[in-house]
């Protein structure tokens, strides 16, 4: 069996291999990929849109249509994972464990019986509780707020540099995850709730799609941003900059929320009430 | 500057390739993780102030910034890689998983 894995991987290989020599010469200037649109955008792609990051130019402005499906796909998979797992019929819960804080004493409530409300005294604890890691608790405390402002840095500097609004969603998606590790889930859902984060996913695509129809309503075409700088005092080329960042600011939101919706729904198989 | 950013890169990398041997080579899950955690922060130390050190060998304030830059990417790693390291040993634990020890391979 081993053999045969063995065999059907180098096959691939080969094939892959005899493959690449059909590809053209590096840096071959004839090349399909170098001959039709991409000359265009290497000469003027600062001159129209007054972004350093031909990337980014490429991605938000040049190419705006597929970017905005992109986000629409990245949401479909939030929905996707919504509608599959999410149970809304709250499993009768066997027992909920409630800690004592001060002297660490857990009390089991049975069914029916009457819990304490989250307060200073008691706090709610998962059935399968791990004792509270100081270690990861404190590190992650440490470094969040750092992670969070280097999310938005990548934000906003995806015209300068690389970076723009699907990385850094994710990164700001993830600190959120990483707090939910850390602690539990619940703590991470008081601050970040499962609605206000399905808002915030349809919000990113909203923002996205609202800009381009704004391009429409102020006379230009669907996310031609050079139509904004009739509504604020910009040149076309500097409105193009900032249509750039506002979809990526869309994107940013959009991608985040996913993350985290996604995050949720996976890690309490859909419940809500616990996680990993 | 070079030569010292050039030392600095290499024990780096010696630290890097003593980790990566070290995970191949050791017997069980915790010895492995010794090697990964530690030796990867310290070549990573190691290789980033060495590329700090270059950064400065033509000193300018920008040169400065980006060495500060560096050395921040430094910071984090020493707070991150030993919490990373100190959750999977615990989580190891906590799934049960013995420690590897001689005697117990001559028992059986």
């Amino acid at each position: 069996m081993k053999s045969i894995a063995l065999t059907s991987v180098a096959l691939l290989c080969a094939v892959l291999i005899y493959s690449t020599m059909g590809f053209p010469a590096w840096g071959d200037s004839d090349s399909p990929a170098s001959t039709h649109v991409s000359d265009y955008y290497i000469e003027n792609a600062v001159n129209d849109t007054a972004v350093p990051n031909l990337v980014t130019a490429v991605l938000a402005d040049y190419r705006g249509y597929d970017t905005l499906f992109e986000t629409t796909v990245v949401l479909i998979a939030g929905l996707a994972c919504f509608f599959l797992l999410r149970r809304f019929k709250p499993r009768q819960p066997q027992h909920r464990l409630y800690r004592h804080i001060d002297t660490g004493i857990t009390l089991i409530i049975e069914q029916g019986g009457k819990e304490p409300t989250d307060s200073e005294e008691f706090v709610r604890i998962d059935s399968r509780w791990v004792p509270y890691d100081l270690v990861i608790q404190q590190a992650s405390c440490l470094v969040i707020p750092f992670l969070q402002l280097f999310a938005l840095y990548v934000i906003a500097h995806g015209h300068h540099s690389p970076g723009g609004g699907f990385q850094g969603g994710v990164i700001f998606g993830a600190t959120i995850i990483l707090m939910a590790i850390a602690n539990d889930l619940r703590s991470a859902a008081r601050r970040v709730s499962e609605r206000l984060g399905a808002l915030m996913a349809s919000a990113g695509v909203l923002i996205y799609a609202g800009i381009g129809a704004l391009c429409i309503l102020l006379g230009g075409s669907f996310l031609d941003y050079s139509a904004l700088s009739k509504l604020f005092a910009f040149t076309p080329v500097m409105a193009r900059s900032h249509g750039i960042l506002g979809v990526e600011i869309g994107v940013a939101v959009a991608v985040s929320a996913v993350m985290i919706w996604i995050y949720y729904n996976l890690a309490s198989a859909g419940r809500h009430e616990e996680g990993l | 500057m070079t030569v010292i950013s050039t030392i600095l890169l290499i024990s780096g990398l010696i630290f890097f390739t003593g980790g990566s041997v070290g995970i191949l080579r050791f017997p069980d899950f915790y010895a492995r993780l010794h090697p990964a955690g530690k030796l990867d922060t310290m070549g990573l130390f190691m290789t980033l102030s060495g590329m700090a050190v270059y950064v400065l060998s033509d000193f300018t304030v920008s040169a400065l910034l980006t060495a500060l830059k560096i050395m921040l990417i430094v910071v984090f790693i020493f707070i991150t890689s030993p919490t990373a390291t100190h959750a999977i040993a615990d989580a190891g634990m906590r799934a049960g998983l013995w420690p590897w020890a001689r005697t117990r391979e001559e028992e059986k």
